[in-house]
């Protein structure tokens, strides 16, 4: 989806992804500063804004980190500009701090902060709730479940942030921001809006003295904002009877479809909160007034669940209150599947049967593996050849964590963004034993590098691998402070990673992954040493090189001698290019890419000819 | 109105999410409410890519187990993983050529038989049809239209609420010019393929 997200006439009906009519809704909303740290699911937002950035009526920013893009945008919106800020749930820890106080010291411009959560952990460490970070930050909080949804509630909650000059969160989860549907635009603002800066720094600055009457005006604005929940559009109410339904986000879906086969529309009540912080005190205690029991359907914590209990007990409401259950778990995603045996369960029918085909649980699995002429997989192949299992092997978050699977098995901890350094230095430092951490490049960037430091400080026993890709590879193929090259062209101001890691106080060496004999020769020289140590295997994501128009022109490896005589080679590398074709192996020519690296292992393995295939 | 639940499954690279936006166009372009699921994020790694496509006034855009009144299976094995999703008397029409998984490469694991989407499904399913898209896109110009051979298939067996022309009409109006006539010539194979299937 192109540049019909920027035209300035409402009235098309586009066929959007969830993530891009979240670009259309803000873009709707006045948006003219957009930064973030990309990750799935949020990572077509800002991958879009990018794409259309040439010319567009918005500044944009691929930040270090979530930490820093929250700032810079905060920046912005005390600048008077209205302004998005995208990330993934885990990335709202990483922005924790600024986004703790941020609506102490107030977005005047407007800001929007998009947290897209992944129930299920579809390609995430975790599965948080951060509909949590609403209550804890003082942010009113939208949940959209269609893709028309996210641009109109992505519009509205930029135009109520701006009016109230407070941030708002934008909660998403995996299913919405992948969603694809139906989108009627609305106009673009005809002009832009900004509200310029008074200096004013009791307002502005949160001292002991002024946060606590910056503390004050938040709750006013957030007590004020429930009568604004009571009367919102997307909190709907619909049905009759006494037996109701609340539900919020994905789950409405669910929900909507199962009352619809089970033909309950119209015969039990519904409630359907599109704007869920501050709740709608009064909507919800009138609805609870009028059932005799109620089900809660949300994904993920009993956010609403325990907020309507608490309601209901305040105001001395006696309604039956069910929610988190056996059918409608904490754990995980909901589908109709679970959503229906639960209705089922609460209007008072028995459980359904599901009327559906096994197969083998034993079928050939096909985990997503490192591509073929992955930089990664010569990385790792080098460095178990060196160390074995004799290491303990600190990860990160990156396509190099697939280096998690055999043959590599090059993962035995992970916590999250940035932490293989310095969790590697601490477990090097607690057990004595040799400690290898792998950390992309990006990674370094968004937080590996404070490690660095600390390593460097305290002497701690680690070997860094920095796996330097010139790409931030995983979510898409975003630049980083560090890369030579974009869609756009050359990068003006890159940060020379070797400069930094030496002003760090170590001196790295640097080689190319896919020359095996020199990458070995390094990894043995370092494994002698002892303290903080740097390796960087630089050498470009193929994928990338592709995108961008640098990848060189290569020949395909090809099977010269005894394939028998390949078959450790095989196992060792398990690229993808590798297949076994009637019992013998060979090597696809349409899926290699060329690296060679494979022939620097088996005498029986040679660069193809030009006219093999 | 048209109500149907389709199940999309295959292989990073095979187009699985494009074709499914081409439905989801078509469905558009035919006044049917849609809505479409996709999970991104491992999909170029070689791993499974499963969308979901339900028109005609379904609020969720996925799809469980016994649900789908279709599958589009761009894999074999993948067709075969994804046949707990199918309702009873549903449509599955697959890619009858494998990409082997990489256990499979390594000698591991059993790549299944085609015999064992059949015999899974048959009693169950109103049609099982298997084709080789990837052969007849090669023989249409380019295994990137293998994608387009299989929904010329589904097409033409009655699986899709939409017609080859319909589908001709999408791939017209939405593709690129010079992707225009080789995908045309895959969706005529696939339909071709599927008819010939269903008379045996």
């Amino acid at each position: 989806m192109g540049k019909e997200l920027l035209k300035n006439e409402g009235g098309d009906t586009l066929l959007l992804l969830g993530n891009e009519a979240i670009v259309r809704g803000t873009l709707e909303g006045g948006v003219r500063f957009v930064t973030c740290y990309p990750g799935t699911p949020s990572s077509e937002v800002p991958d879009t804004f990018f794409r259309l950035s040439q010319g567009a009526p918005y500044y944009f920013e691929y930040s270090v980190n979530e930490k820093v893009a929250l700032e810079v945008a905060g920046g912005a919106t005390l600048a008077g500009l209205p302004s998005l800020c995208t990330m993934k749930h885990v990335g709202v820890n990483v922005a924790a701090d600024p986004l703790m106080t941020l609506a102490y010291v107030s977005a005047p411009g407007g800001l929007v902060l998009l947290s897209a959560d992944d129930p299920g952990c579809h390609s995430s460490q975790n599965e948080q709730d951060n509909r949590i970070y609403a209550r804890l930050g003082g942010l009113p909080c939208f949940e959209p479940a269609t893709a028309q949804e996210c641009k109109d509630m992505a519009r509205d909650a930029l135009l109520l942030s701006r009016k109230l000059e407070t941030p708002v969160l934008l909660r998403t989860t995996t299913r919405v921001n992948h969603v694809r549907g139906p989108v009627v635009t609305g106009d673009l603002p005809a002009t832009p809006y900004e509200k310029p800066f008074v200096k004013d720094p009791a307002k502005y600055v949160p001292l002991p003295a002024s946060a606590r009457v910056m503390h004050k005006r938040l709750r006013a604005i957030l007590d004020g904002l429930v009568a604004q929940s009571d009367a919102s559009p997307y909190n709907v109410e619909s049905g009759a009877g006494e037996l109701g339904f609340i539900s919020s986000g994905v789950s409405r879906n669910y929900l909507a479809d199962v009352l619809e086969e089970e033909g309950l529309v119209g015969k039990v009540r519904l409630l359907e909160l599109g704007m869920t912080y501050p709740l709608p005190e009064n909507r919800i205690a009138a609805f609870l007034s009028a059932c005799k029991k109620v089900l809660i359907v949300e994904e993920l914590e009993p956010v609403l669940e325990n907020e309507i209990r608490a309601l209901a007990q305040a105001r001395g409401i006696a309604v039956e209150i069910l929610g988190k259950s056996e059918h409608l778990p904490r754990l995980g995603e909901f589908s109709t599947a679970n959503v229906r045996q639960a209705v089922r369960a609460f209007v008072g029918q028995p459980a359904a049967a599901v009327d559906a085909l096994t197969v083998p649980a034993d079928l050939p699995r096909r985990p997503p593996n490192l591509c073929a002429g992955c930089p990664h997989r010569a990385a790792y192949y080098a460095v178990r050849e060196v160390y074995g299992d004799n290491a303990v092997y600190s990860s990160d978050i990156g396509c190099y964590t697939l280096g998690f699977l055999p043959p590599f098995r090059a993962a035995d901890f992970l916590l999250c963004m940035g932490s293989s350094i310095s969790t590697g230095a601490g477990f090097a430092r607690a057990s004595g034993k040799p400690v290898v951490a792998f950390i992309g490049d990006s990674t370094f960037f968004h937080s590996g590098i404070t490690g660095l430091i600390d390593a460097v400080a305290y002497k701690h026993d680690v070997l860094i691998v920095i796996l330097d890709n010139r790409t931030t590879a995983m979510t898409g193929h975003q630049p980083n402070p560090g890369v030579d090259t974009t869609i756009f062209g050359e990068n003006p101001n890159p940060v020379d990673l070797m400069a930094l890691i030496r002003a760090c106080g170590v001196e790295p060496v640097k080689v190319n992954p896919l020359n095996h004999k020199a990458t070995l020769t390094a990894l043995t020289e370092l494994s002698k040493q002892t303290g903080p140590r740097v390796l960087v295997a630089e050498y470009p994501c193929p994928i990338h090189a592709r995108r961008v128009g640098q990848a060189k022109k290569t020949l395909p490896a090809r099977v010269a001698g005894d394939p028998a005589a390949c078959l450790a080679v095989r196992d060792n590398l398990a690229c993808p290019a590798f297949a076994m074709v009637d019992g013998q192996f060979t090597i696809n020519a349409e899926q290699c890419d060329g690296c060679m690296f494979c022939v620097q292992l088996s005498p029986d393995l040679k660069p193809g000819k030009k006219e093999a295939k | 109105m048209t109500r149907a639940r389709i199940f999309f499954t295959g292989v990073g690279g095979q187009g699985t999410l494009t074709a499914t936006t081409l439905l989801a166009r078509t469905a558009l372009d035919a006044g049917l409410p849609v809505t479409s699921g996709e999970i991104h994020g491992m999909a170029q790694r070689g791993g499974v890519v499963e969308s979901t496509l339900l028109v005609g006034g379904y609020k969720s855009a996925i799809i469980a187990p016994g649900e789908a009144d279709v599958i589009l299976g761009f894999e074999l094995l993948e067709t075969l993983r994804a046949l707990p999703m199918l309702k009873r008397g549903g449509f599955v029409v697959g890619n009858s050529e494998a990409l082997q998984p990489v256990g499979v490469c390594l000698g591991r694991e059993c790549y299944p038989p085609l015999e064992a989407v059949l015999e899974t499904a048959k009693g169950f399913a109103a049609q099982v049809v298997l084709i080789p898209c990837i052969s007849l896109a090669e023989q249409a110009g380019t295994a990137k239209a293998a994608n387009t051979v299989l929904l010329g298939a589904a097409a033409a067996c009655g699986a899709l609420p939409f017609s080859v022309a319909d589908l001709t009409r999408s791939i017209e109006k939405y593709l690129k010019p010079k992707l225009v006539d080789v995908n045309l010539k895959a969706l005529a194979l696939g339909a071709e393929a599927a008819k010939a299937g269903q008379a045996a």
